[in-house]
């Protein structure tokens, strides 16, 4: 075993650790690195370089290089820059590269070399320029924090949610510090800086001196100092030739000391053993040796009844992962702890972003990834690359896509689309678009292509009636009002849906849609209606309904303009009739009107009325006897049914008066019923026998048995023997 | 008396799960608003609310006083409002004057509005323009399936109805097909689907694509309810304009049956309360009466009271012991059916004394004159007498309206005359309910010679004409050849009686209309289903203008079992009527098959044509 820990170096007295070459990066450097601004992006992201020419002792040249390496040292991207000069690089968690300007404006560069945006970290900035700056990472995001040739600080947490907060001041700063940098403590971001012999830490509200316990004394100056990535320790490298190091929270005023050398409990506790084999093979950088720990774990398993073998399986899973990400071509060189951390999927992410879409979709295959987390995902970034290539034709690109992803579930072809139109590619998009299932997904994306007249064709396929009003919105705002009635013209679902809601809220619309349509029957309707909700004054109400009138007219519909000009003219008279005689008579129907004025006594207008609306005969006879028999006037009501011969026979007058509880009256009308209704008006004012008698006589069964079933009294035995008998006789013959 | 199911029947699926996930919901929503508030009820939901949660569960979620959402000012003085309404433009208004009220008034409180069954982009666009979307929070109660029966849900949607069938509002199919899915989701895949119309057509696709959209939630899961039935109630209006004969149908139109519930006024109740009950399959009365035609239940109810007054009367000459026995157990049962018993004899006294008269047999002959297709003018004229004396508007209507259907629209002397009748008796602001009535096919004209051919032809002409606004109008014309007689030929909808149709005893469907008519929508169904398709009834199927519109949709590998193949949901869109519910529980018990009714609302002929009426502002 000895060879295995032969490049271990000790430090202090519990640890140890060892330095060993990832790669020999086979970059073609130009320049020396020392005249370079370097960045390397934490968890074996990219390398960026920048000839720096802005160098006080070497004077500007050429304009400088811009080159983006994998950690490998396989190049990525490479540039000319253009803009300012450049104080400081740093990579942000997203693998975006940061480039600070000395006017403290930011350019952020994709891994590819692809300008994003820019953002200013504020006017003192500008004014004073930048002399220093940082990029450094919290659990938020990235920051940016800045030293200004005022020597103050100026720092933003997270660039993704720019807020600018300027330090206070440090008492006393004349020149710049000898060292600093950032330091999360509390979720805040702090800084802290040495002057002289002196350390100050900057919070948001304050400066204040700290002293790290236990430094060797005659420190006069500090200079440099690390913290861990976690924020968790801090080393200081004195004048003195000393390195310090503790806790980064210096407040404590004891260091704790180191906990984790313990004594083993007892040797040959195998399954411990294992674990850490298992352990140790995924913090190994080299297969060889990783091999050689598994196998020793897989070995002593062996003799191990009940050991899990779940961890064993995920190790190897886990480091087929990482080999395979660490290999020279890709040049991630994640430690274990590292990918444990950053998790599989932002892993994927990052495979993503550097277009290594076949080995992302391999690692998802293999480790049997939900395809929509896994494969589906994946290749829908991958054609979402796809469509920015812009020297493939767009029927290529498609084509392309849909032969790839099929329908392969969770791809959204929508967002596919939403790609190419953010790349300028809109026939691409409309292509795209085409094999996107959902037709609902399709609206928001049409629209914004001002597409608006297919997003409606599409909103109305997916049946989504929320979705078809909001195309509608959008077109009403983006066309004329003529066209905007053209498209709803052509599309009936969409026109009773913008009709049903201008009913209720834009009535005017609604009118004007009818005529744009020339509908002049939903015209008249629409008039009609107005002149029963809108109008108050009878003048104005008759004017709508003359307006509804002319539209039938138009229509053609001559029965409803008849029937509206009627209505003109019984409003009108209905008018005159309150005030003439007082009383209710508007809106009341024509046959209501007549009947109020019979109870009211006006029977001369009453016939007036009749004559001049052309009320039919039978319709007026029904109407005088229920009102004459509601006023119980018998006198009239006998008078008016001698004053011809009754279009309605004389069987109502027996009901209506019986329904008077007039028995009486009823009999003298029923003498009147012809030979056809005899017996039912017999029957009705209860005169079974008579009824028999009748029904007998005409030798009609269906009359003989409703008067049998009216014979339900305790007298009328005789009379439905007697129908029997009838009955009998009848069949005898 | 009460038809037993057959041994081999199916077990219905228990529903009353939907009514726990509504009430959770509810309350979920009700607690998103903590604290003491007032609650503002649509009136259309406070029965459906009542069946879910009743005011004590309300008040144990902090809603203190209860409203009805009506155009008044709001008295509450909470400190929070939330509404519960339809989502429907008049209670934006409504909303939007309160809020802006207290804000003129410079008072500030919270305000939310719970969308049931949920909310619409026009709503909250209203919301918008009234400018205070930013002062309330909006939120959905998913409440679309009420259980009113073991056999029935209802999603209490009159207004599905005129919005698509008058108005070619399609909004609500959204919600149904989100119903269904939710069914599918509880109940396991409907392995087979049939449906007939538009409306079924495109909430069946819709439907089927938020299957897709949610792959994976119903698969492997084995049916409950093997087959599906969609049915457009323009497919059959004559059925439901008829006159309902058996019990709970003639209660529905006598007394009107809301949310499952009725209220018997006092001339039921013989006292001088109303009582409001709840008519469903708990009420050990009611349910053996209600499939029955009327004419059985008066008799059957007596025999019924005899045996009640029978077991009270085995008390004399009972024993201590016995006694004892008898008033612990079965004396509260008694009471009970007695208590019920009496009702729907006063129900039934009631029903008579409006129906047995003579109108009421003249009005039936009329109906079943019309459905046979002879006497066509003797019809006509007792229709216009009907019209004349002013008996009813809305019975003057359906009349009219059934003689259109039957008759393929009424022949134009006629359909002016008594237009024009109409509108003297009863108003002339019907002359919109006309407009109405001919937009959706039930009152229209004959158009001499305009044969289905001529119209065609007519529509092809529009079509290159690119009056493509037109066509629609064009093509609901042609829908409205009814061709009822044809149809009603070809499915032998009139049995042919020979003698007395045994109405005890009854051997057909028609039993519901007294023998003369067996309901259109429960034939086809009756015949899908023994035809597993629509197979052979291509005439029928054009004759109902819905050749495009007629589906099937089996599974493949099957997985259902023979039990739930006999498990039937039948989905009426635009409602169905209790007669329709009778007929297949009929059809049910003859087949050994169980049906279960999903329904836009319960409807009959009466709320047809209000539906369809226009009443003065």
């Amino acid at each position: 075993m000895d060879c295995y820990t032969a490049n271990w170096n000790p430090l202090g007295d519990s640890a140890f650790y060892r330095k060993y070459e990832l790669y020999s990066m086979d970059w073609d450097l130009k320049e020396e690195l020392r005249d370079c601004l370097v960045a390397a992006a934490p968890y074996g992201g990219p390398i960026a370089l920048l000839r720096n020419p802005w160098r006080k002792e070497k004077p500007a040249s050429a304009r400088p290089v811009l080159e983006i390496y994998s950690a490998s040292g396989v190049p990525l991207a490479s540039l000319l820059w253009k803009s300012g000069p450049v104080v400081s690089l740093g990579w942000s968690a997203e693998e975006e590269l940061l480039c600070v300007q000395e006017d403290g404006v930011v350019l952020v560069y994709g891994l590819h070399g692809d300008f994003r945006r820019h953002f200013s970290m504020g006017n003192e900035v500008l004014q004073n320029r930048v002399l220093d700056a940082r990029i450094f990472h919290t659990e938020f995001g990235s920051g940016v924090a800045i030293l200004t040739g005022a020597h103050r600080f100026t720092l933003s947490a997270n660039v993704g949610d720019l807020k600018l907060r300027r330090m206070p001041e440090v008492p006393g700063l004349q020149s710049a510090p000898s060292c600093w940098t950032t330091v999360c403590q509390d979720r805040v971001a702090h800084i802290l800086l040495a002057v002289g012999p002196d350390l100050y830490l900057l919070d948001h509200a304050a400066c204040s001196a700290v002293t790290p316990p236990g430094l060797a004394p005659g420190v006069s100056s500090f200079l440099q100092m690390a913290v861990s990535f976690t924020y968790r320790h801090l080393a200081l490298f004195t004048d003195t030739g000393y390195i310090w190091m503790g806790t980064a929270s210096l407040k404590k005023e004891s260091q704790k000391a180191d906990e984790y050398l313990r004594e083993i409990q007892e040797l040959g506790q195998l399954p411990q053993a294992v674990q850490q084999c298992i352990e140790a093979a995924g913090h190994e950088h080299w297969p060889d040796m990783q091999k050689s720990l598994l196998r020793a774990a897989s070995f002593g398993k062996c003799f191990l009844d009940r050991f899990p073998p779940d961890s064993f399986v995920r190790m190897c899973q886990d480091l087929r992962v990482l080999n395979a990400v660490r290999d020279y071509h890709i040049g991630i060189p994640l430690t274990y702890s590292q990918y444990k951390q950053l998790t599989i999927q932002v892993l994927l992410d990052r495979l993503v972003l550097r277009r290594l879409y076949p080995l992302a979709i391999q690692i998802c295959e293999y480790l049997r990834l939900p395809e929509v987390q896994g494969v589906s995902r994946i290749l829908a970034h991958w054609a979402c690359y796809k469509v920015q290539q812009k020297d493939v034709s767009d029927e290529d690109v498609a084509r392309a896509i849909n032969q790839k992803l099929g329908d392969t579930p969770g791809v959204s072809y929508s967002d596919i689309a939403a790609r190419a139109y953010g790349c300028g590619r809109t026939e691409l998009a409309i292509k795209l678009l085409e094999y996107e299932p959902r037709s609902g997904e399709q609206v928001p994306l049409l629209l914004k292509m001002k597409r608006s007249k297919l997003a409606l064709s599409k909103a109305i396929e997916s049946g989504d009636t929320d979705l078809v009003f909001t195309v509608l919105l959008h077109l009403k705002n983006e066309l004329n009002r003529g066209d905007f009635f053209m498209t709803l013209r052509n599309q009936p679902m969409a026109l009773s849906l913008y009709r049903q809601f201008c009913k209720h809220q834009e009535l005017e619309t609604l009118k004007d849609l009818y005529n744009q349509d020339d509908n002049h029957q939903e015209l008249g309707s629409f008039h009609i209606r107005a002149s029963y909700a809108a109008e108050e004054r009878i003048e104005g109400r008759v004017a709508a309904l003359q307006t509804a009138a002319d539209a039938f007219y138009k229509a053609k519909n001559e029965f409803a303009a008849k029937a509206t000009e009627d209505q003109m003219r019984l409003l009108r008279l209905q008018r005159r009739l309150e005030d003439e005689l007082g009383g209710r008579f508007l809106d009341l129907s024509l046959h209501d009107t007549v009947t109020t004025l019979i109870l009211s006594g006006q029977n001369k207008r009453a016939e007036q009325l009749a004559r001049d609306f052309r009320i039919p005969d039978k319709r007026l006879w029904w109407l005088k006897l229920t009102a004459l028999a509601d006023l119980e006037d018998w006198e009239e009501l006998e008078k008016f049914s001698k004053s011809k011969k009754s279009p309605i026979g004389y069987l109502p007058f027996v009901e209506i008066c019986m329904k008077q509880h007039n028995k009486y009256e009823a009999k003298k009308y029923a003498s009147r019923v012809g030979p056809e209704q005899k017996v039912k008006a017999l029957l009705l004012v209860g005169d079974v026998a008579q009824a028999a008698d009748v029904a007998i006589e005409h030798r009609n069964e269906a009359e003989m048995s409703l008067v049998l079933s009216h014979c339900t009294g305790a007298t009328d035995g005789a009379t439905a023997d007697k129908i029997q008998r009838a009955r009998a006789q009848a069949q005898k013959k | 008396m009460a038809f037993p199911h057959r041994p081999d029947a199916p077990e219905l699926p228990d529903f009353s799960m939907l009514k726990r996930l509504a009430r959770d919901q509810l309350i979920y929503l009700l607690e998103q608003l903590p604290g003491k508030k007032d609650l503002f009820i649509e009136a259309d939901l406070m029965s459906p609310l009542d069946r879910i949660a009743n005011v004590s569960i309300l008040k144990q979620h902090e809603v203190d006083k209860l409203y009805k959402v009506e155009n008044k000012p709001a008295l509450s003085s909470s400190e929070q409002l939330c509404f519960l309404v339809r989502p429907r433009i008049k209670n934006m208004r409504y909303i939007a004057s309160l809020v802006n009220a207290d804000k003129m008034a410079g008072r500030t409180r919270k305000y939310k509005v719970i969308f049931s069954p949920q909310k619409f982009y026009a709503c909250e666009m209203v919301l918008e323009e009234e400018g205070v979307y930013g002062d309330v929070s909006c939120d959905e109660w998913a409440f679309s399936l009420l259980p009113l029966d073991v056999d029935l849900l209802s999603m209490e949607l009159p207004e599905f109805f005129r919005d698509y069938f008058l108005e070619g509002d399609q909004r609500w199919i959204n919600t149904l097909a989100q119903a269904l899915h939710l069914l599918s989701t509880l109940y396991g895949p409907f392995p087979n689907c049939y449906g007939i119309g538009r409306c079924a057509k495109m909430s069946y696709e819709l439907w089927k694509r938020l299957e897709e959209e949610e792959d994976g939630e119903t698969k492997g899961r084995r049916p409950e309810i093997g087959q599906i039935f969609l049915l457009d109630r323009d497919v059959d209006f004559v059925t439901a304009l008829c006159s309902q004969v058996v019990y709970e149908g003639l209660v529905d139109d006598t007394f009107r049956i809301k949310c499952g519930s009725v209220d018997f006024g006092p001339e039921v109740t013989s006292s001088d309360k109303s009582l409001k009950v709840l008519l469903n399959a708990e009420d050990k009365v009611f349910n053996e009466i209600r499939n029955e035609h009327f004419s059985n239940v008066f008799s059957f109810l007596s025999q019924k009271a005899r045996n009640l007054q029978a077991q009270y009367d085995r008390r004399r000459g009972m024993d201590i012991k016995q006694m004892k026995n008898f008033v612990s157990q079965e004396l509260k049962g008694l009471k009970q059916e007695h208590r019920l018993l009496s009702l729907h004899i006063g129900a039934c006294e009631s029903i008579m004394k409006k129906k047995t008269k003579q109108d009421f047999q003249e009005l039936i002959k009329t109906e079943h004159a019309l459905l046979e297709g002879f006497n066509i003018r003797e019809s006509t004229s007792y229709i216009e007498e009907h019209i004349d004396r002013q008996v009813s508007p809305i019975e003057s209507l359906r009349l009219m309206c059934l003689l259109s259907i039957t008759e393929n629209g009424l022949i134009p002397k006629d359909y002016r005359s008594l237009k024009t009748q109409y509108l003297q008796s009863y108003g002339p602001e019907h002359l919109l309910t006309f407009s109405n009535l001919r937009r959706a096919g039930l009152l229209t004209e004959q158009a001499p010679g305009d044969t289905l051919t001529a119209v065609e032809s007519k529509v092809s002409k529009l079509v290159t004409d690119k009056a493509a606004g037109k066509i629609t109008d064009a093509f609901s014309s042609l829908a409205k050849r009814s061709n009822f007689r044809a149809i009603s030929k070809k499915l032998n909808l009139i049995p042919r009686v020979d003698g007395e149709y045994d109405l005890k005893v009854p051997r057909d469907m028609a039993y519901v209309f007294s023998g003369a008519y067996v309901p259109l929508s429960c034939r086809i169904i009756e015949q899908v289903l023994e035809r597993r398709g629509w197979q052979g009834l291509d005439e029928v199927v054009r004759l109902l203008n819905c050749s495009e519109l007629a589906f099937t949709d089996m599974t493949k590998d099957d997985k259902a079992s023979s039990e739930s193949l006999r498990l039937i949901l039948v989905v009426f869109l635009g409602g169905c009527t209790f007669s329709e519910i009778s007929a297949l529980r009929f059809l049910g018990r003859e087949k050994g098959y169980r049906f279960i009714f999903l329904t836009t609302a319960v409807t009959n002929s009466a709320r047809l044509m209000e539906a369809m009426s226009e009443v003065k502002a």
